[in-house]
């Protein structure tokens, strides 16, 4: 059925908001999880409950998470409110711009950080099949009747969309630091620009690899034929390119092990320091929503996106059971699952690697994953040349 | 090539499982179970399990027939670094020994050091196992031998805890 223009634009419109919706509610609940996970693995409990103990407003809040604590795994969701706490302190802090700063960069930055963190998710395929996600009811009065797509938009050049949108991010943390007109922030600054410039190569060969063995840029068409339609060998590549990928990826999201951008101990909370508030709270949206970026593209290029076996194996499965078996039906809960399980990677290297030096972090990138990951795209072209 | 050192993958990997059993094992077993595998206590709900050789508040204890053990030594209160005990003497129908008809305990300026306990040669006096002894009141602090801040049971104040 071919849509007006007033249902077209609605139904983007639609798809926007619920995709804006969804991060924002997912993002504080990475960082609840973050508290948590790492408490855990400290062989401590993390966050179990909120200001005011057993009496007051927060008084019932309280006493229900201590009711849950005794529920085996539920028990985990206890001070889960907490991650509303934080946002309403974000939301009220007194905002602070030091008289030597910049102004108007000062300002800018934030949003030229967490902007291009959020358009990326324009690119991202959640579901591939063309029936949708589910069929909005005739009753509706414009959008009755229409598909609820499981992509906002399904460019040919969606990759390189992301990785141009991605790493315009890196611009708001070095206007930021030099923007607070203070020498943490600036050292921090010059860091992730340095980082993210030397990572990007690695980063951007590593994920050349799904490219040239499908020979496509666009997302949608990439996650689908790397689950279904490679050959056994091609699992070697893909294997390999995974870890390279992840690797670059949390250079790239300056996350621990390679967060030296911020790296507390050596600059108090680089770029960062001199914000405040609401400011300070959107370079952590920029961070979060591109941890889950990161997870996105590592889940669906590598791990086999919406099909169920990683590495290109799924095509093993529809050669044997067959492509109309339950086994081989992508699913957005698939997808869900591995993006939810590379981020929970994310939090679990955090609480077990300490940061790198800088001359480590360096080095890696150029004398290791450079070479490294020309070498697999190499594999990868031999496998395109003799298998394909 | 000594960089590549710390990026060893086998090392990383026996981190990862090393922090993923520690996860496990909390995530699975801990909460309020006999054996808790996390390390912290939750503090007002579950009291904190101490030491037995805790120095918590000073307290005077009485023997069997309900008699103050204390026989007026002064051995408390001259070797008390803060010199916060205060001690009068008196005598009692039907007891040999002297009395002590006051024993005043300043616990604003007592570092809980143990020492009246360790000279006192009659067993008289302990440091209970009470910590939860911040108050509102200065005069809360000193502490007698008569009303409802003595020397013979724990603090009324203070008390924080909402243990089951």
């Amino acid at each position: 059925m071919p849509m007006t223009l007033t249902q077209t634009v609605v139904m983007a419109l639609i798809q926007i908001v619920v995709l804006l919706a969804v991060i924002m509610a997912v993002v504080p609940i990475i960082t609840f999880a973050e508290r948590k996970v790492i408490g855990y693995v400290q062989v401590r409990l993390g966050a179990t409950r909120i200001a005011g103990g057993h009496v007051g407003i927060t008084g019932p809040i309280n006493r229900a998470m201590w009711a849950l604590g005794r529920v085996p795994v539920f028990s985990i969701l206890r001070g889960l409110p907490i991650f509303m706490a934080d946002g309403l302190k974000l939301l009220t802090k007194e905002d602070v711009i030091p008289e030597k700063a910049d102004k108007l960069v000062f300002i800018l930055a934030p949003a030229i950080c967490m902007v291009p963190a959020f358009a990326v998710f324009a690119a991202i395929t959640f579901f591939p099949g063309a029936e949708g996600l589910f069929t909005f009811p005739a009753s509706f009065p414009i959008v009755g009747g229409l598909k609820f797509m499981g992509f906002l938009t399904d460019i040919n050049v969606g990759l390189l969309y992301i990785l141009g949108v991605a790493s315009v991010g890196v611009y708001g943390i070095v206007l930021g630091g030099w923007a607070s007109n203070s020498k943490y922030p600036l050292l921090g600054g010059l860091r992730s620009a340095a980082q993210i410039v030397s990572y990007e190569v690695p980063l951007s060969m590593s994920l050349l690899v799904p490219v040239l063995l499908v020979g496509s840029l666009s997302f949608r068409e990439l996650s689908v034929k790397l689950a279904t339609e490679m050959p056994l060998v091609a699992a070697v590549p893909l294997f390999l390119g995974f870890f390279f990928y992840l690797t670059c990826g949390f250079a790239e999201t300056n996350r621990v092990p390679f967060d030296l951008a911020e790296a507390e101990t050596e600059l108090v909370s680089g770029f960062h320091t001199e914000y405040t508030g609401m400011k300070m709270g959107f370079f952590f949206l920029a961070e979060y929503a591109n941890m889950i970026v990161v997870s996105a593209i590592a889940a669906a290029f590598f791990l086999g996106g919406h099909y169920l076996l990683p590495f290109g194996l799924q095509s093993q499965l529809i050669h044997a059971l067959g492509a109309g078996h339950a086994l081989n039906q992508p699913s957005i809960l698939f997808f869900v699952g591995k993006v939810g399980f590379l981020l929970f990677v994310f939090l679990w290297i955090r609480a077990t690697l300490p940061r790198y030096r800088y001359d480590q972090l360096m080095h890696v990138g150029w004398k290791f994953l450079i070479p490294v990951t020309l070498v697999n795209l190499f594999i990868a072209a031999a496998i395109k040349f003799v298998w394909m | 090539m000594n960089w590549l050192k710390a990026f060893n993958p086998s090392d990383i990997a026996g981190g990862m499982k090393l922090t993923g059993k520690r996860f496990r094992q909390v995530l699975f077993t801990a909460n309020r179970r006999k054996v808790p595998m996390h390390f912290v206590a939750e503090y007002p709900e579950v009291k904190v399990k101490l030491a037995p050789r805790y120095r918590g508040r000073l307290t005077m204890i009485k023997d069997e027939q309900g008699e103050i053990k204390c026989v007026c030594c002064l051995a408390c209160e001259k070797i008390c670094p803060t010199q916060v005990i205060t001690i009068i003497k008196g005598k009692k129908e039907g007891r040999k020994m002297p009395f002590p008809t006051r024993y005043d305990f300043e616990m604003e300026r007592c570092i809980f050091c143990e020492f009246c306990v360790e000279s006192c040669g009659f067993d008289s006096i302990i440091l209970n196992h009470q910590f939860e002894l911040a108050t509102y009141n200065r005069e809360d602090f000193s502490l007698g031998m008569e009303g409802s801040e003595n020397m013979f049971e724990n603090s009324a104040v203070g008390k924080f805890s909402v243990a089951e």
